[in-house]
């Protein structure tokens, strides 16, 4: 885990340099201590480490300026200040010089412990992935059928300006819904990003990146279905049905989306089944047409 | 072209296909084929008719005899007596609740007789889908004027002459829009129509796309040429799948015959026009908004200036008109600035499409012309209220950009100026009408809670105000109102209203406004008496049988979901309140009005008093 990694700790208190040695070493890193800023430089000028814990406050030499030093003669070294005196102004004028963390002492083993593991993974950075395999792992969720089309969508569409709704749009009818891994499918294609996609994707309300059941009710809550009272055929549905809008039922036979006008306020209170419209609906009819659906199949 | 003994033009709108269209027209054509009438008798399927409560409708040319509500058993009666014996068929017939007598005639009809169309001309006349029978009903002749006969400066003095006002909602000249972008210079200029009609109540653009598509295409045609574009994109709901599929077919056979692409009619101009599929976001009514989202993006408006007219779409000069606007445009190119004043006021010119919803008798589309009483709209062709025992209590206008305008007021004049002074807007048209069974304070709330959602949340007063005051109207309506929260909600309205970035907050406290100003008694009622008069919001309200009205009929025992109701036959019944959960289904069942809506019951039954006062309950 550790990987031989070179830890300086610069303190002017022996103690300190102590108790990070042995706390350190325990877990596995190659630590070496120096009791000045100055001395450190010159070590540093020989020999590369991958982490460096400091003190701020040090006689002749402070923190700050061997944090200058190491950013601009060891760049790769990481920093982490291990201080007494957590002042605001200090604090904030390292992290502007770009330390990772600091400590302030005095300190426990484990918070020292989980400091360097912390400096640690993020010198290492995310871990190194294959570009190609990320692609085919989203792939992966996805039938080679769907794929396809929508490759051939994005396609159709890629270089044309303001191309990503309609291309969302069709992607939807393809696969029902819009997650993630479409998105990002969807982003890459277009040489877009995922957050491009995706603030797109849950800003329109036609947009879901949840599945929708066999029957996709959409239920109108417009002014006429409300005056209508609309609302008593939508509680009927969710209490028969036993979800919630946007859910879907555990059969995966239907799911309810409210829709705020479907445009047919002559058939208020109305709901739409897939592609067929009911006009006029009311509580009571409603276990009849869901009976309708339940036996098609 | 063969020749037919009658035409049957059968309504293919939404409504009627929802209410039996397709299984009437098989049957009617199997009927037909029966009866040996299939070469006399041809079958044609319009758009919306308009008279959507009625549907399945049906048309006979050339008789004008109108046919209602029919269904499949009914038919082979139909075709035997009108087409065989020539005897109209008097069951299907529309006739008056209060009179008898069957109205054959279309004309003749109230709710045809008081309208004037000229948005709608070809409602229910023509096949949507044939480029030759809207040309038919002079159809591309004002393209052919506009782009042979005509310079743009003359196509713009005549819309403005004529005072064609957008009627998407804020009632802006048309011509001046057109004139602003004709004047700016630009490689690429840009003519877009909306058809994203958000309104809630509002489906006469839907119908206007479904009914009649080219007449959309043949104004942005000339808009256009007006204003020097050869790009066009018609921005239409996702929702509306019919309205796409009629403009894309019509779009198709306009480029096959030359009328848009390339050298339109040989005169030189260029134009081709697509179309764009909205995702489902109110505020993409807005034009900088819907722009936006053309563009791919997350449709959220920006100020103005600088204006569409300069820098629109892709940052080029566009103008925005909507599907109503558009389709007045080319009979008035045909017949001039002079023939579109004819109707109208001198400020609102012309004619207005309404929807008809909400507790009406005749629920549709109406095109009527701009200064009719609100009175004639609603009584007259409206048939007044669908229950004749409840009363009219308002009329909403605007959607949740407007407001409701109550009764003593519904003989004001329909004008952008008359309507705004109500506090409500004209809007886009949709006209909810509500019987005195409405909550007006939840009526409000509907809006809000619309508004909130919709807010695209770009700007503070609109996404945080929305949803404060909902919170407060949620408060109101389920009994935590307090003293005072009617003048906050003022307030708040004011403050949204003066510092929201677009339309959609500007106008969204316009609802909580206009009830406040017209049914404040009912705020005080919610938050002093806890009582909804209405009795629809069911922690302010507890039913009781009026005893001396009460028949003992049984109706309200049946209806009620928890038995909360007990009572023998032809004797007053009781309502358990412990039990009742203020459903209001006894209120509805009742046919005697004899259950009565009185402020909500205090939950807990209060502590005994330790001190007796002496015959206190």
């Amino acid at each position: 885990m550790t990987d031989n990694m070179k830890i300086l700790v610069v303190d002017d208190e022996p103690i300190v340099i102590k108790s990070c040695e042995s706390v350190l070493r325990a877990e596995g890193y190659n630590v070496e201590g120096l009791l000045s800023a100055r001395e450190a430089m010159l070590k540093m000028e020989k020999q590369p480490f991958d982490l460096v814990f400091t003190d701020l406050k040090m006689p002749e030499v402070d923190g700050l300026t061997l944090i200058r030093w190491i950013r601009k003669e060891r760049p790769d070294t990481g920093i982490v200040v291990i201080t007494g005196y957590p002042s605001q102004e200090t604090i904030k004028e390292a992290l502007e010089l770009g330390i990772i963390d600091y400590v302030p002492k005095p300190f426990t083993p484990v918070a020292l412990i989980d400091v360097a593991k912390r400096a640690v993974d993020w010198i290492k950075g995310p871990p190194a992935v294959d570009k190609e395999k990320e692609k085919e792992k989203e792939r992966e969720e996805l039938p080679p059928s769907m794929l396809n089309e929508i490759d051939r969508v994005i396609d159709q569409y890629k270089g044309k300006a303001g191309s990503s709704i309609p291309v969302l749009q069709r992607c939807q009818e393809i696969v029902g819904y819009l997650p993630p891994s479409v998105q990002k499918i969807v982003a890459r294609g277009l040489g877009l990003t995922p957050a491009d996609i995706h603030s797109i994707v849950s800003f329109y309300s036609f947009f879901t990146m949840k599945p929708r059941g066999d029957h996709n009710i959409r239920i109108c809550l417009g002014t006429a279905c409300y005056v209508k009272r609309v609302e008593e055929v939508l509680n009927k549905l969710m209490t028969d049905l036993k979800i919630d809008v946007g859910e879907v039922t555990e059969d995966k036979k239907f799911s309810i989306e409210t829709v705020r006008c479907l445009g047919a306020c002559g058939l208020a209170p109305v709901m739409v089944i897939d592609d067929e419209t009911y006009g006029a609906v009311t509580p009571k009819k409603v276990p009849d047409i869901l009976r309708e659906y339940a036996v098609k199949e | 072209m063969e020749n037919y003994r009658a035409n049957l033009l059968l309504c293919a709108g939404t409504g009627c296909v929802a209410s039996g269209t397709p299984k009437v027209t098989a049957a009617l054509r199997e009927e037909l084929e029966k009866k040996g009438l299939s070469d006399e008798i041809k079958i044609v399927l319009t758009g919306c008719n308009g008279f959507c409560a009625e549907g399945p409708v049906m048309l006979v040319y050339p008789d004008e005899i109108f046919y209602q509500k029919i269904t499949v058993e009914e038919v082979p009666k139909l075709v035997e007596e009108h087409f065989l014996k020539g005897r109209p068929y008097e069951r299907l017939m529309f006739r008056e609740p209060e009179k008898r007598a069957a109205i054959p005639l279309m004309n003749e009809i109230p709710f045809f007789k008081h309208q004037v169309l000229r948005v709608l001309r070809n409602k229910g006349l023509i096949d949507p889908e044939s480029l030759e029978e809207y040309i038919a009903r002079d159809g591309y002749l004002a393209t052919a004027k506009a782009l042979h006969e005509m310079t743009p400066e003359d196509i713009i003095s005549v819309i403005k002459d004529a005072g064609i006002r957008g009627r998407g909602g804020a009632g802006f000249p048309t011509g001046l829009k057109w004139e602003f972008a004709s004047k700016s210079q630009a490689d690429q200029k840009y003519m877009l129509c909306n058809g994203d009609e958000g309104d809630p109540g509002a489906f006469m653009d839907r119908s206007v796309m479904e009914a009649d598509p080219h007449s959309v295409i043949e104004g942005m045609i000339i808009g256009a040429r007006a204003i020097g574009a050869s790009k066009g994109v018609i921005y239409v709901r996702a929702e509306y799948p019919l309205a796409v599929e009629r403009l894309q077919r019509a779009i198709n056979l306009c480029r096959e015959s030359g009328l848009l692409g390339n050298n339109i009619l040989d005169s030189g101009f260029d134009f081709d026009l697509e179309i764009y599929l909205g995702a489902g976001a109110f505020v993409c009514g807005e034009e900088t908004a819907l722009m936006r989202s053309i563009e791919g993006q997350r449709g959220m408006p920006r100020p103005r200036p600088p204006f569409p007219a300069h820098k629109g779409l892709w940052d080029k000069p566009s103008v925005l008109n909507n599907v109503e606007t558009l389709a007045q445009i080319a009979p008035t190119i045909l017949n001039g600035a002079e023939w579109y004043r004819s109707l109208g006021t001198e400020k609102s010119s012309g004619t207005k499409v309404f929807a008809l919803t909400g507790d009406i008798r005749n629920v549709g589309l109406v095109e009527v012309p701009m200064g009719i009483p609100l009175k004639t709209i609603i009584y007259d062709i409206g048939g007044g209220m669908k229950n004749k025992k409840k009363k009219f209590k308002a009329v909403q206008m605007g959607g949740p950009s407007g407001g409701c305008i109550p009764e003593d007021l519904i003989n004001i004049p329909v004008t952008y100026e008359d309507v705004v002074k109500t506090g409500a807007i004209m809007g886009s048209g949709g006209m909810v009408v509500m019987d005195e069974d409405t909550c007006m304070v939840s009526t409000a709330k509907f809006f809000l809670e619309f508004t909130a959602d919709e807010s695209c949340g770009k700007c503070t007063p609109c996404r945080v105000g929305t949803r404060v005051m909902l919170d407060m109207l949620t408060d109101i309506t389920e009994g935590r109102g307090k003293e005072g929260d009617i003048e906050i909600l003022e307030d708040l309205s004011r403050d949204i209203i003066a510092t929201s970035l677009c339309g959609l907050g500007q106008t969204a406290p316009n609802p909580v406004l206009s009830t406040i100003r017209y049914f404040r008694h009912e705020y005080e009622a919610h938050i002093k008496d806890h009582w909804c008069h209405a009795g629809i919001c069911s922690d302010l309200a507890s039913f009781h049988v009026i005893e001396e009205v009460c028949k003992g009929c049984g109706a309200c025992l049946r209806a009620c979901p928890q038995q909360a109701i007990v009572g023998e036959k032809k004797k007053p019944h009781r309502i358990l309140q412990e039990l009742c959960i203020q459903c209001r289904s006894c209120y509805d069942a009742c046919k005697f009005a004899s259950i009565k809506i009185e402020p909500a019951q205090p939950k807990e039954k209060p502590e005994p008093v330790a001190v007796d006062q002496g015959g206190s309950e």
